[in-house]
C-alpha cells in the first residue's frame, strides 16, 4: 500500500491531576491509517477513546511519541499550526452536529471555507456542489432547526467534506439518531467510502463492526486484539 | 480569516439579539450623549463670555475713570474741598500712557448725560466725545453714513454719529433720511453723518453699550460744555466735578507684552493719583485669560465625570461579553475544530465589542445633538458642538469598546476546543 495518511507511533497520553500526579489515558499506541480506509475506533467508556478522538483530531498533543499526518510530524506543531491543519486536513462529524443554529444550510457548509480564507464565490459554488452531494442542495437556504436530525447531520457531513480533508474524523454520527436514520447515514458513509475518502469513526456501538474495513479496539488506554477485547468487555 | 468575513460575522451575531445589544450599548449611549451635550453647553456659555471680552479688545489695555466711593475719603474731605473737584483721568495722563513705549494709539472718551430733542421728542441721552481713532480701536461698524474724522475734530465741527437704539427711539425714519438731520443738545444743534451699531455686546466699563450712545468730537465737546459736571452732593450742597476722561482705549503694539504695559500704566496712575484711587483699569486679554482658565476647570471636571460615566458603561459591556463567552462557548469550540485560530475567535469578540461601543458612540453623538437642541431651542442657551468633539467621543467610544472587549475576547480565544466535541 501507500504512504499511511495517519501514523502514530509508541504514542502515550497522561493527564496530571492535582500534586503532579500522573494517569497515563493512552499507552504504547501504534496506528497506521491508509488513504481510502474505513477504518472504526470502538471502546467502553474509560478506555481512551475520547482522548484519542482529540489526538486524532488535533485538538490534543501527545505526551510521548509521534503522530504523522500525511507524513508531517505533528508533535511540536503550534496552536496556530495545529488550527490550520484541522481546518486543511480533518473534517470533523460530531454526535450532536454543532451547526451554527443562527447560519442558514449554506453558511454552516461555508464555516471551514471562511477560515480557509477561501473567496465568497468560490464558498458559494463549493457549498452548492457539496449540499447537492448529501442530497439536500434544495436546503440551501434553511436554517438546522427547519431540518430533521438526518438531514442535520447530513449537512454536517457536507460541511466536513468542504475543505476537501484528508481524512474524516466522525464522533458517534449516529448517537442521537434513530435507527432507520442511522442506517441512512452509515450508508452515506459508505458511499463517501466508496467514493475514495477515508474516515475514522469514533462510536462505541458493536453492531457497525462489520461496517468498517478495520476495527481498532481499545481498552485500559491500549489498542487490543479482537479477543482480548472481547474477554475484557465480559469481564 | 478575511477582514470582510470578520466584519460581517460580527454584525450578524450583533444582530442576531437586537435588543440586547442595544440595551449593552445604552452605558456608551448616554456616556456619550451627556458628553457631548455638556460640551455643547460649556462651549455655547464659553463662546458667549469670550465674545463680550473680545468686543473690549485683546490688544487693548481699558483705563477708566472710577469714582470712589462716597462712604470712603469724600465724605470726611468735603470741607477742604475747593469750589471745583478734579476727578478721574486727566489730560496729562493721556499725554504720558501716549509716549510709553508699546503704545500704539490711544482714543479717549468723555461721557455726559443730556437731553437729546428731536421735533417734540425728548430723550435722555449719553452724549460721548470721542476721539475718531475709537471706531478702529472698538471695532465699531456704521450701518449708514460716515463716522468721525480727524477733520471734524480739527474743525470743531457740530456733527455727531448715533447709536442704534437712539435711532430707533428718536425717529421712525429710514436711514438715509436720518443722515443730515439735525439733533438738539441743550444750545447747540448736531447734524447726524452717521449711525453705528455694534453687532456683539460692547459694552465700556462704566459707561454701558455703544448702541446707546451719540458721538460726537472731542475738541467739539471742549468747546461746548466745559467737562465739569454738577451733581447733588447731598442735601442743599451741590458739588461739581471735572473729569477730562472718562475711559482711555489703549491699543498696544505688541500683544505679548501688554501685561507688561498694563503694569506701567498702572504704576504711573498710582503715583500720579496718590490722594485717591479714582481710575481702574481693565485688560480684555488678562480677562480671557482668567475666563479659560475657569473654563479649562470646568472641562476637566466634566471629562472626569464623562470619563466615569464611560468606565462605567465599558465595565457594562465588558460584564455582558463575559456571560455571552459562556453562553457561546459550544459555537467557540466547534469554530475551533473546524479551523479557527485564537487570532481568529479574538478578533471576532474584539470587533463585535469594539461595534457594539461604536455604534453606541454615534448614538450617544446624535443624542447629545439632539438634547443640545433642545436646550437651545427651550432654554435659549446657546450650544455649540465642535467636530472636534464629536469625533473625539467616537474615537473614545472605540477605545473603550478595544479596552474592555481585549479581556472577554482573549478569554474566548483561550477556551479549549476538547470539551465541546464530546458535550453531551
Amino acid at each position: 500500500m501507500n504512504n499511511p495518511v495517519v501514523k502514530l507511533e509508541k504514542l502515550y497520553k497522561s493527564y496530571y491531576l492535582a500534586g503532579n500526579k500522573e494517569v497515563p489515558v493512552l499507552k504504547d499506541i501504534n496506528i497506521e491509517i491508509f488513504q481510502g480506509e474505513f477504518v472504526g475506533i470502538m471502546g467502553a467508556s474509560g478506555s481512551g477513546k475520547s482522548t484519542m478522538l482529540n489526538i486524532l483530531g488535533l485538538l490534543d498533543l501527545p505526551t510521548e511519541g509521534s503522530y504523522q499526518l500525511n507524513g508531517i510530524h505533528t508533535e511540536s506543531f503550534s496552536d496556530n499550526q495545529l488550527a490550520e491543519k484541522r481546518n486543511e486536513a480533518i473534517g470533523f462529524i460530531f454526535q450532536n452536529f454543532n451547526l451554527f443554529p443562527h447560519l442558514t444550510v449554506e453558511e454552516n457548509i461555508e464555516v471551514p471555507m471562511v477560515y480557509a480564507e477561501k473567496s465568497r464565490k468560490e464558498r458559494r459554488r463549493f457549498a452548492c456542489d457539496l449540499a447537492d452531494r448529501v442530497g439536500l442542495g434544495h436546503r440551501l437556504g434553511h436554517k438546522p432547526n427547519e431540518l430533521s436530525g438526518g438531514e442535520r447531520q447530513r449537512i454536517a457531513i457536507a460541511r466536513s467534506l468542504s475543505n476537501s480533508p484528508a481524512f474524516l474524523l466522525a464522533d458517534e454520527p449516529t448517537g442521537n439518531l434513530d435507527e432507520k436514520t442511522s442506517k441512512e447515514i452509515m450508508e452515506m458513509f459508505h458511499e463517501l467510502h466508496a467514493a475514495g475518502t477515508t474516515i475514522v469513526m469514533v462510536t462505541h456501538n458493536p453492531e457497525y463492526e462489520n461496517d468498517f474495513d478495520r476495527l481498532i479496539r481499545l481498552r485500559d488506554g491500549r489498542v487490543v486484539s479482537k479477543e482480548e477485547f472481547l474477554r475484557g468487555s465480559h469481564a | 480569516m478575511r477582514k470582510v468575513d470578520l466584519l460581517r460575522l460580527s454584525i450578524h451575531n450583533l444582530l442576531l439579539h437586537k435588543i440586547r445589544s442595544f440595551l449593552t450599548s445604552l452605558g456608551i449611549i448616554f456616556g456619550v450623549g451627556s458628553v457631548i451635550a455638556m460640551l455643547a453647553i460649556s462651549e455655547g456659555a464659553k463662546k458667549q463670555a469670550l465674545k463680550q471680552i473680545e468686543a473690549m479688545g485683546i490688544n487693548n489695555i481699558i483705563v477708566y475713570t472710577k469714582p470712589p466711593s462716597l462712604e470712603g475719603k469724600n465724605a470726611t474731605d468735603t470741607s477742604k474741598q475747593s469750589m471745583v473737584e478734579e476727578l478721574g483721568l486727566t489730560k496729562q495722563n493721556l499725554t504720558h500712557i501716549q509716549k510709553m513705549d508699546n503704545v500704539k494709539e490711544v482714543a479717549t472718551m468723555r461721557n455726559s448725560r443730556k437731553i437729546a430733542q428731536k421735533g417734540v421728542t425728548q430723550l435722555d441721552v449719553k452724549l460721548v466725545s470721542v476721539t475718531d481713532n475709537l471706531s478702529n480701536i472698538l471695532g465699531i461698524k456704521t450701518t449708514s453714513g460716515r463716522w468721525l474724522t480727524p477733520v471734524d475734530n480739527a474743525n470743531r465741527s457740530m456733527v455727531c454719529v448715533i447709536g442704534k437704539n437712539i435711532r430707533r427711539k428718536m425717529y421712525n425714519l429710514g436711514e438715509q433720511k436720518i443722515i443730515g438731520s439735525h439733533l438738539r443738545i441743550k444750545d447747540a444743534i448736531l447734524k447726524v453723518v452717521g449711525i453705528v451699531e455694534d453687532g456683539g455686546s460692547n459694552t465700556v466699563p462704566e459707561i454701558g453699550g455703544i448702541n446707546d450712545m451719540i458721538f460726537f468730537p472731542q475738541k467739539t465737546s471742549e468747546s461746548l460744555f466745559k467737562n465739569v459736571a454738577i451733581e447733588s452732593a447731598g442735601g442743599r450742597s451741590f458739588k461739581m466735578t471735572q473729569i477730562d476722561y472718562d475711559v482711555f482705549f489703549v491699543r498696544v503694539k505688541n500683544t505679548e507684552s501688554i501685561d507688561h504695559t498694563a503694569r506701567r500704566i498702572k504704576a504711573y496712575l498710582k503715583k500720579n493719583h496718590s490722594k485717591t484711587k479714582d481710575w481702574d483699569l481693565i485688560v480684555p486679554l488678562e480677562l480671557f485669560k482668567q475666563k479659560e482658565q475657569t473654563q479649562q476647570i470646568f472641562t476637566i471636571v466634566m471629562a472626569s465625570i464623562a470619563g466615569i460615566s464611560l468606565i462605567v458603561g465599558g465595565v457594562g459591556i465588558m460584564n455582558i461579553m463575559l456571560a455571552n463567552i459562556y453562553e457561546r462557548r459550544k459555537e467557540i469550540g466547534t469554530r475551533r475544530a473546524l479551523g479557527a485560530k485564537q487570532s481568529d475567535i479574538l478578533n471576532q469578540f474584539l470587533v463585535e465589542t469594539v461595534f457594539l461601543t461604536s455604534i453606541g458612540g454615534i448614538i450617544g453623538v446624535l443624542l447629545g445633538v439632539g438634547i443640545s437642541q433642545a436646550v437651545t431651542h427651550y432654554a435659549k442657551w446657546p450650544t455649540v458642538y465642535s467636530i472636534w468633539s464629536i469625533v473625539f467621543s467616537l474615537v473614545i467610544s472605540s477605545a473603550v469598546g478595544i479596552i474592555f472587549g481585549t479581556y472577554p475576547a482573549i478569554k474566548a480565544s483561550k477556551q479549549s476546543p476538547i470539551e465541546v466535541l464530546r458535550s453531551e
